[in-house]
């Protein structure tokens, strides 16, 4: 069997893998995490991911800009936990990539935390076990960030702070005003200009590389003469 | 004072000595940003003011950036404004601006620069690279030659930075050559291409695909000075005062101001308030496209398709060659194709196709004329049989930027080329429809459309500021293609009116233009405003002109729009980035201080009232063909004193009247009406003594009422 840490894209999913290991799901619907004898952890879902429609945003990075504001109080492209790229000169839908963080089910970055004895990245069970970084535990190994199997790695490094940090679905905003999080509000949702980008509670597949890539088009793209395919 | 919203310091590139300097921002604080910023740069940087042509080796060239850029104030975040003495306009060229858009702003911003301020003339062609806090001069032996596109994606590879998005673009180094913290992002690159290499006056500035600081002829100014171009790239952050008052008022704008995506109302009336929707003169060639915006856009106005061509291309460039390709295509799809695809050439060339705007018309007489052609007065290879194909396009521009063929003649001026070629006669009867300043007429005529010819003949050029040309958007569409009539008359005038503090608020008097109100001291009055709003907050703050002002907006409760507004006005981004608790008044009087200064600027370069004059045809030849549409409606006041939308196409302006108005005008701007120069009441007034002083010094200075 892969090893369900290491491989992007597990062979054998999580949740296939809690049917046999019995009481442990138990522990995990509490949000606890599970760390079994031969080293695997396992830890609850997240409730809530951001997916995008990577043929409709309009490359304005008020997103990007916007997260950074929202979790930092500044305004700037490094600081910013999702990461809009852009190509002026490729031709559609090729000219534009939306780099967020999945929330994996076995977050990589998670299990590559090597603070003890409580990791400095895990999920918050105040925020819908949303996967954070708590910048007062992190040691600035940035361990999480080697071990993100995507381009560009979504866990990031914040040069200000000397600690890793990420997508925390706006759960630490000290500046946006409003309760974020699972259930509250996520700052690059509402300010996107196109509607490029959307909450959802269910978990998309983990086992595809193209799961968090919806289409967001409706009607009135339609009408703007923009395919909705 | 606070410097929440700005970087703290400015890029002097000392081309000569090949050095770059520090210069803190602090000292220029008052100025705002962006032009006001580059106004006051240019001030103290150029040695001498009385520069008539901006390939003069004293001219200064400031690339500026406003508090706003790299910050969600709605399409605020990459607008950047070009200062310097200009090329090619007649009788002489006058210090002057060019905007452009993109992600250049932002990215300086974020490597730590406010400006960049350029001085001297290098030795040789050269590129510098820009990451974060260092500086490097770089030999462009290798880029000159390339077009725009060829020299930016040689750049990024230079730097590192291969083409494409995801895989191709992990965190990496900004540079090869200097190790830094890592970004996702490529350097934005502002250069050159061929028409700016041969110091024509259409040469622009490109960035990216689309992105061009067209008018002004700043590609030659560059070109004069050996400068190629300028790679940015910056992982730093910029201070804001209060990002959640700043988030607050991003939420109200876009979901009080802007029709929603459930139910929108396509048909809605506002300056910002629609969806996103290219704003190409020929219908896009493909649904399987996105719209592409500047960094922080409302509602992005270029496109993004699959078809390879276009991309990023809006507005002007999209229009210059469709009245000559409509002629010879035989499909829509074809005419779009061509069209397209002619914006792309002028893109690549660096060449600012604003001139065609009536000037392909003007040669397209003169071959008709056997003025040029095969053995004709003016000698021409050009393929003039395949006028309006995509190769006689592509040849035209060639020439045009390279000083081949006609373009010898051109690329100094239009107006200059029409007196050595013996037609300045088409400047009195309108076959050269070249308006002010040796310009070309923008299509919203001086005859017509006041504000903005009134606006350009006391500026630099052609203003190409959109305020009050909304009202032609909206009612002249309404008109011509049998659409709701949002507003009537009456209601516009008075909704706009209650947003033209502190002159003139609620006094709806100001916007007829109407035969007897368009010499008016209620005309000079609008127009001072008009000055004053865009000098600071479109080209010091960095609004887009496309999206702000925003006076009246249909989706709104009251259909008040979202300028000067408490929950989305202007003054709110602001105070929310930089800390200030400025009243959108007093950002007027920012305005109506850069005006000055640049007032100053003019008068030291030998500008004198006398001058402020439209070409000769504005006065003698009736204004009877419109470039959309064959009439020109706008508010007016009809004979029993009520509004109508009224047809202002058909008359000209009377010039002894016109004479008149600057003086009124000038009495309210506290100039001297003799000479139309500032006096030391009012720059002192500003606080702005030594500018008088230098004045005085040169013999300029108005003489006090």
């Amino acid at each position: 069997m892969d090893d369900p840490v290491q491989a992007p894209f597990l062979s054998v999913t999580r949740r296939r893998f809690l049917a046999v290991a019995g009481s442990a799901a138990a522990l995990l619907a509490a949000g606890a995490e599970v760390l079994f004898a031969d080293g695997r952890l396992v830890i609850p879902n997240s409730e809530g991911f951001l997916v995008v429609d990577m043929k409709k945003c309009q490359g304005c990075n008020t997103c990007m800009m916007a997260c950074a504001l929202a979790h930092s109080g500044k305004a700037s492209y490094n600081l910013a936990r999702i990461q809009i790229q852009q190509d002026p000169w490729a031709n559609w839908p090729d000219d534009v990539f939306m780099g967020t963080c999945r929330q994996c089910e076995d977050a990589p970055c998670v299990e590559a935390c090597p603070v003890e004895p409580v990791k400095a990245n895990k999920p918050n069970p105040d925020f819908g076990n949303v996967r954070m970084i708590d910048p007062k535990l992190c040691i600035g190994c940035q361990s999480c960030l080697a071990a993100c199997p995507f381009t560009p790695h979504r866990p990031q490094w914040n040069a200000d702070t000397g600690t890793s940090q990420k997508c925390d679905l706006c759960a630490d905003t000290p500046f946006l005003g409003e309760r974020g999080g699972p259930g509250g509000m996520q700052t690059c949702v509402r300010v996107c200009p196109v509607q490029a980008i959307a909450f959802t509670a269910t978990m998309p597949d983990q086992g595809s590389e193209t799961s968090y890539y919806v289409n967001l088009r409706g009607p009135a793209w339609r009408r703007l003469g923009m395919t909705t395919k | 004072m606070a410097m929440h919203g700005y970087a703290g310091k400015i890029l002097h590139l000392d081309l000569s000595a090949r050095k770059a300097n520090e210069v803190p921002t602090e000292k220029y604080r008052r100025w705002g940003g962006g032009h006001g910023l580059g106004s006051a740069l240019f001030w103290d940087f150029c040695k001498d003011k009385t520069i008539k042509d901006g390939r003069n080796p004293a001219n200064v060239v400031c690339v500026c950036t406003s508090p706003l850029n790299g910050t969600i104030a709605p399409s605020a975040g990459g607008r950047c404004d070009v200062v310097g003495v200009g090329v090619g306009q007649h009788p002489q060229s006058w210090y002057t601006r060019s905007g452009f858009g993109g992600r250049f702003s932002t990215m300086l911003k974020y490597a730590g620069w406010d400006a960049i301020v350029v001085t001297g003339k290098a030795a040789k062609p050269t590129w510098v690279e820009v990451a974060n806090d260092r500086v490097i001069f770089h030999d462009a032996a290798s880029l000159w030659g390339k077009d725009t596109w060829s020299a930016q994606q040689a750049i990024w590879e230079a730097t590192g930075h291969p083409r494409g998005t995801s895989a191709q673009q992990a965190w990496r180094e900004v540079s090869k050559e200097l190790s830094d913290t890592p970004s996702t992002q490529p350097p934005a690159v502002l250069c050159i291409g061929p028409a700016g290499e041969n110091q024509t006056a259409h040469g622009c500035l490109v960035h990216d695909a689309g992105n061009g600081a067209g008018q002004g002829g700043f590609g030659a100014v560059w070109g004069s000075k050996n400068l190629k171009a300028i790679s940015v790239i910056g992982t730093g952050a910029i201070s804001v005062a209060d990002a959640q008052a700043l988030l607050k008022a991003r939420f109200a704008l876009k979901e009080k101001y802007v029709t929603s995506w459930e139910r929108p109302d396509f048909g809605q009336w506002s300056h910002l308030g629609g969806l996103p929707n290219p704003l190409t003169m020929t219908p896009p060639p493909t649904d399987q496209r996105r719209p592409q915006a500047c960094q922080s856009c409302i509602n992005g106005c270029r496109t993004r398709a699959s078809v390879g061509y276009g991309n990023e291309s809006t507005c002007q460039e999209t229009a210059w060659y469709i009245s000559a390709a409509s002629r010879v295509a035989k499909s829509p799809a074809q005419l779009g194709e061509v069209n397209m695809k002619a914006a792309d050439v002028v893109q690549r060339y660096g060449f600012n196709s604003f001139v065609f705007q009536t000037g392909l018309h003007w040669l397209e007489l003169l071959h008709e004329e056997h003025v040029i052609g095969p053995g004709a007065r003016v000698p021409s290879s050009l393929p003039w049989e395949k006028f309006g194909t995509l190769e006689f396009a592509e040849k035209l521009i060639e020439a045009l930027a390279t000083r081949q063929d006609i373009g010898r003649d051109l690329a100094d001026g239009w107006v200059q080329a029409a007196e050595k070629w013996g037609r300045t006669a088409d400047l009195s009867n309108g076959n050269m429809a070249f308006s002010y300043w040796g310009m070309p007429d923008h299509g919203y005529d001086p005859r017509a459309e006041l504000d903005w010819g009134y606006g350009s003949i006391l500026d630099s050029r052609d203003i190409n500021e959109h305020c009050f040309n909304i009202i032609f958007t909206n009612v002249n569409a309404a008109f011509a293609f049998g659409k709701p009539m949002r507003l009537e008359a009456g209601e516009l005038v008075a909704l706009i009116a209650r947003k033209l503090t502190p002159y003139v608020k609620d006094r709806p008097d100001v916007l007829d233009f109407g035969d007897a109100n368009m010499y008016s001291e209620d005309v000079a009055q609008l127009v001072r405003w008009h000055r004053h709003y865009t000098r600071f907050y479109k080209q010091s703050a960095l609004y887009c002109d496309l999206k702000w002002p925003d006076f009246y907006n249909t989706n709104a409760p009251g259909m008040e729009g979202a300028t000067a507004s408490d929950d989305a006005g202007e003054q709110v981004f602001w105070n929310a980035v930089t800390g200030d608790t400025m009243t959108f008044d007093e950002g007027m009087e920012i305005g109506r201080r850069i005006w000055n200064l640049d007032n100053a600027i003019w008068t030291l370069q030998g500008r004198h009232r006398d001058m402020v004059h439209f070409a000769p045809y504005i006065y003698q030849t009736p204004f009877t063909k419109g470039e959309l549409y064959p009439f020109y409606m706008w508010p007016c006041r009809n004979a029993k004193g009520e509004w109508e939308y009224t047809d202002v196409m058909g008359r000209t302006l009377d010039r002894r009247k016109f004479d008149e108005w600057k003086t009124i005008y000038y009495r309210l701007e506290g100039w001297d009406t003799r000479t139309g120069w500032p006096t030391r009441k009012t720059l002192s007034g500003m606080d702005m003594n030594a500018v008088a002083d230098e004045l005085a010094a040169a013999g300029r200075l108005g003489a006090d009422a």
